[in-house]
């Protein structure tokens, strides 16, 4: 609502000079005195007097007065007929609801103006005709968003009460309806109003409106249009005035809108990748074995509360060929994590600390055109929903054919051949007609083999995989994780597979990495952490899963938001294990076995799987 | 497709002919005898033998069922009527003038286009300063009406810098510079405040396809910032920017009456002012039916572009 009162009260203290005109002791605006017109800013008139002698400030407030009257009335006009039409027919739908939109689309068809002098030709020029043209080129755009309202609002909760309650209709429409499509009924007066006072000035600019000697703000440009050489003053003044009124008018409308529509928020602030890390201050991985590492790295989103941290201290490596699963439920930063790695994050969201190093190079440290050298060369991601990660308006062969030019000089031709023999390899059925096909015109397993097709096309060493099967229906998840197992076999390739079932996990991962609230709880071999879990919130994800013959246990609560992590163990809250200790301080992670790790102060206390489950 | 395409333009042909009976239907709406509404000026009552004479050019004796059936037909000869002041045939008229109007409506809307698209994608991929100056830019000039800007730009460039003439209009064949130059100004000034609203929507366009899925993709494929603008973001976000056009082209005709007259343009404003003051009703219809059928026609022509553009309406 911040923004919403300076506009407000500009365009109250117009209204109010406005209607305030007969208690300010202007001079007659109609008065001439020919001996001094064109004359300056003296003898009582501040702004000097027009061609007739007319006192110009005078005449100024006498006019917003006659404009605002004209905007007003007529807005009130179209808005009570129109808003009274779109109720009807949301409501009764039927003959109501034809004409409360067609009459929309058929009045759109005039331009405005045009069906202002159409009519001015009939009924002759005047305040009067105005009102009329003006309410009926707008009545239109009130039935039209009442209708949607009342559309909307008929199915509510609320509505469908006062209805069983046996309420008379008129009753509803007028108490319960009409209160609630107030705002954006609301929001189209206010833009009424500002179009009816352009249009009423242009057409008593065209000397087709307000009828002289009526001060009107158009009417004082046109008369001043021909003194202009005199006299530019007397045209700057009418048309200040206008741009003013207009300016605040609209100023207010577009905080109307945004005050009334929550999805136009508050607008991120730019940030950028951090490069503020010294060069050269993290060495690179001793092991050289490791083709990919994260080490210790923190994300950041400065938020309206302040600084949060959705992805804190997380650290994770795989050496080549090998298959990283990162689990957690929803919230766990592990979408983020894979993002900041392709340099993908939005853009709130930045690396505060750690460094992402992919053979000896640190990708944080990379600006955006050495990142996009490698991302779908060195590194590639498949995403979670195929449907909107497609461009809808290209071909899929053409999408496919773009990620191998991105990185190699081939002809359009040779690149689309590559492209088919993708499709084949990605297992698309009619691969020559597929490629060819508009996203929209495949499945969804079909479009997540094209996106597969696109990841591999440059023969990536590392490809991350951000839920790649959540989508689709359960038995294309089978075929797509088949086909990744197959490709993974054959090239050799290295992945993060990033998945909140841990029956995936076992399916495809070499080594596993929890991830809970921001934060890695656990990491080990898949098959030591499904033997053995560390941590209680890999226990209750098992018991969670589907596996095996043991009864399903769902984890009570949620993971909280970043703004509201807990000082201790994140997941305490919800643990069956937690002791006073565990929510006092914050838990590091900690080197459990060799190759296992587990941030759990109690770890060595929790009873054996079997007994849990028990 | 095609059935798609016969239905949007049957929608435009039904459309017309609703416009076409609504503008007919007008005169006879208005209480009292038109041709006595017609031939009134102030408050003399007008002369009966002048009364009757209307009534037999403008055929108001026949039953208005005749009367409508007989415009029709005359409308799909191209036959207007002829004016009642002169008497000349409305139709020559507006072949005389249409193309002066046509010519500052493309240079306007050409203008708004270059103008608009590239300023509104820059503002929305780097936001920052320049976003916030074009923004501001646009809040001042869409508060601008457009007679006022013609106007100012009279003072400004004619008046006080001496740089260009104030108005008026030379045939290309005889003089193309001259031609060119008088065209200058009042195809600005009605490129502006379209310009302005072309930026904001692009804008808002683009902010909206740059947060796709599709657009993050693109960049994970590792294709060049210029070409995800081009290809992906563009090409989606100019789709909706399209629609939105036509239907603000409404305001730009209407706009150009404004600026026709603030320019002494001889387009089609001139005869529609003389005829609105003379009460010339079958001129006044004669140009309203033209360029709501011009608007009409643009509007056909954006939406069988946006089908070109979005594969997804091609299929539907």
């Amino acid at each position: 609502m911040k923004r919403l009162w300076p506009p407000a009260a500009f365009v109250a203290v117009i209204i109010l000079i406005a209607l305030a005109a007969p208690l300010l002791h202007l001079a007659d605006p109609t008065r001439q005195d020919v001996a001094h017109r064109l004359s300056g800013a003296d003898g009582g008139a501040w702004l000097g007097r027009d061609e007739f002698g007319r006192d110009v400030l005078s005449r100024l407030i006498w006019g917003a007065r006659t404009s605002l009257a004209v905007a007003f009335a007529s807005a009130l006009i179209a808005g009570a007929i129109g808003t009274a039409l779109g109720l009807i027919g949301g409501w009764f739908r039927g003959l109501g609801e034809l004409l409360a939109l067609r009459s929309a689309d058929i009045i759109l068809c005039f331009p405005p103006i045009l069906l202002a002098l159409l009519v001015v030709t009939l009924l002759g020029p005047g305040a009067n005709t105005l009102i009329l043209v003006l309410s009926i080129l707008y009545a239109p755009g009130f039935a039209r968003v009442a209708y949607a309202e009342t559309l909307t609002a008929r199915n509510h909760d609320y509505v469908e009460a006062v209805r069983a309650l046996g309420a008379p209709t008129g009753r509803i429409l007028l108490r319960t309806l009409l209160p609630n499509i107030a705002g954006p009924v609301l929001v189209q007066l206010s833009l009424a109003v500002a179009s009816a006072v352009v249009v009423e000035s242009g057409l008593s600019f065209l000397g087709l409106g307000v009828v002289p000697p009526s001060p009107s703000w158009g009417l004082m440009i046109r008369g001043a249009r021909a003194t202009m050489e005199q006299a530019p003053l007397l045209l700057l003044w009418p048309c200040a005035a206008l741009v003013v009124t207009i300016l605040a008018m609209n100023l207010l409308c577009d905080a109307l809108r945004d005050a009334l529509d929550p999805r136009s928020a508050v607008a991120q602030p730019m940030l950028r990748l951090v490069d503020r890390l010294v060069p050269g201050l993290v060495p690179p991985p001793g092991n050289a074995a490791s083709l990919f590492e994260i080490r210790n790295l923190t994300l950041s989103v400065d938020g309206a509360s302040g600084r949060v941290h959705p992805v804190e201290d997380v650290s994770l490596s795989l050496s080549a060929g090998e298959t990283l699963a990162i689990v957690g439920e929803s919230g766990s930063g592990k979408s983020l994590t894979a993002l900041s790695a392709m340099g993908l994050l939005p853009s709130a969201v930045h690396p505060t600390a750690g460094s992402i190093w992919l053979g000896g190079d640190d990708l944080l440290r990379f600006d955006e055109p050495a990142l996009r050298q490698l991302r779908g060369e060195k590194l590639a991601m498949i995403f979670q929903d195929p449907m909107s990660s497609l461009n809808p308006v290209h071909r899929a062969g053409d999408q496919v054919a773009e990620a191998i030019r991105a990185h190699r000089k081939l002809s359009q031709g040779d690149a689309r051949k590559e492209a088919l023999a993708l499709f084949r390899r990605v297992g698309i059925a009619d691969p020559e007609q597929r490629l060819a096909a508009y996203p929209h015109e495949m499945s969804g397993g079909m479009k997540q083999r094209v996106m597969i097709a696109m990841a591999i096309a440059n023969r990536p060493a590392l490809l991350i995989a951000d839920e790649p099967t959540t989508a689709l229906d359960v038995t294309v998840q089978a075929q797509i994780l088949d086909l990744l197992l197959a490709l993974k076999r054959d090239t050799g390739m290295a992945m993060i597979f990033i998945t909140h079932s841990l029956s995936v996990v076992a399916e495809i991962a070499d080594r596993v990495t929890v991830m809970y609230a921001g934060q890695v709880v656990e990491e080990g071999v898949v098959a030591d952490v499904f033997r053995e879990p560390l941590h209680p919130y890999t226990r209750a994800l098992l018991a969670a899963s589907p596996e095996g013959d043991d009864p399903l246990v769902g984890i009570p609560g949620v993971v909280p938001q970043p703004n509201a992590f807990p000082v201790g163990c994140r997941f305490a809250a919800r643990c069956v294990f937690a002791a006073p200790a565990c929510t006092a301080a914050p838990v590091p992670l900690t080197q459990a076995r060799p190759g296992r790790r587990t941030r759990c102060i109690r770890w060595t206390e929790l009873p054996v799987t079997s007994e849990v489950a028990a | 497709m095609t059935r798609w395409l016969l239905r949007r333009i049957g929608v435009s042909i039904a459309l017309a002919w609703i416009v076409a009976t609504l503008v007919f239907l007008a005169l006879h709406m208005v209480p009292g005898d038109p041709a006595v509404l017609l031939l009134s000026a102030g408050n003399v009552a007008p002369d009966p033998a002048a009364v009757a004479e209307l009534h037999q050019k403008l055929g108001l004796d026949r039953s208005l069922l005749d009367q409508y059936l007989s415009f029709l037909v005359r409308l799909l000869h191209g036959d207007l009527g002829n004016s009642l002041v002169d008497d000349y045939p409305v139709i020559r008229e507006i072949a005389l003038r249409l193309p002066r109007t046509l010519e500052l409506i493309i240079a306007g809307s050409l203008l708004a286009v270059l103008l608009g698209i590239p300023a509104g994608t820059l503002a929305a991929v780097y936001r920052g300063a320049f976003d916030r100056i074009a923004s501001v830019t646009t809040a001042f000039v869409l508060a601008v009406p457009v007679f006022v800007l013609g106007t100012l730009f009279i003072l400004l460039f004619a008046q006080t810098l001496r740089l260009m003439p104030a108005g008026g209009y030379t045939p290309i064949d005889r003089n193309p510079v001259q031609h060119f130059t008088l065209l200058a100004l009042p195809a600005t000034a009605i490129a502006l405040g379209l310009a302005a609203v072309i930026f904001r929507m692009t804008r808002a366009s683009v902010l909206d396809a740059l947060s796709r899925d599709f657009v993050r993709t693109a960049r994970a494929k590792g294709v060049s910032p210029a070409r995800v603008i081009t290809h992906h973001v563009l090409r989606n976000a100019l789709v909706p920017v399209l629609t939105v056009l036509g239907l603000h082209m409404g305001t730009l005709l209407g706009g150009t009456v404004l600026i026709e007259y603030v320019f002494n343009w001889p387009g089609l404003s001139t005869p529609l002012l003389r005829a609105v003051e003379a009460r010339d009703y079958p001129m006044v219809v004669g140009i309203v039916l033209t360029v709501s059928s011009l608007f009409l026609l643009i509007n056909l022509v954006m939406d069988i572009l946006y089908a070109v553009l979005d594969p997804r309406v091609r299929a539907s």
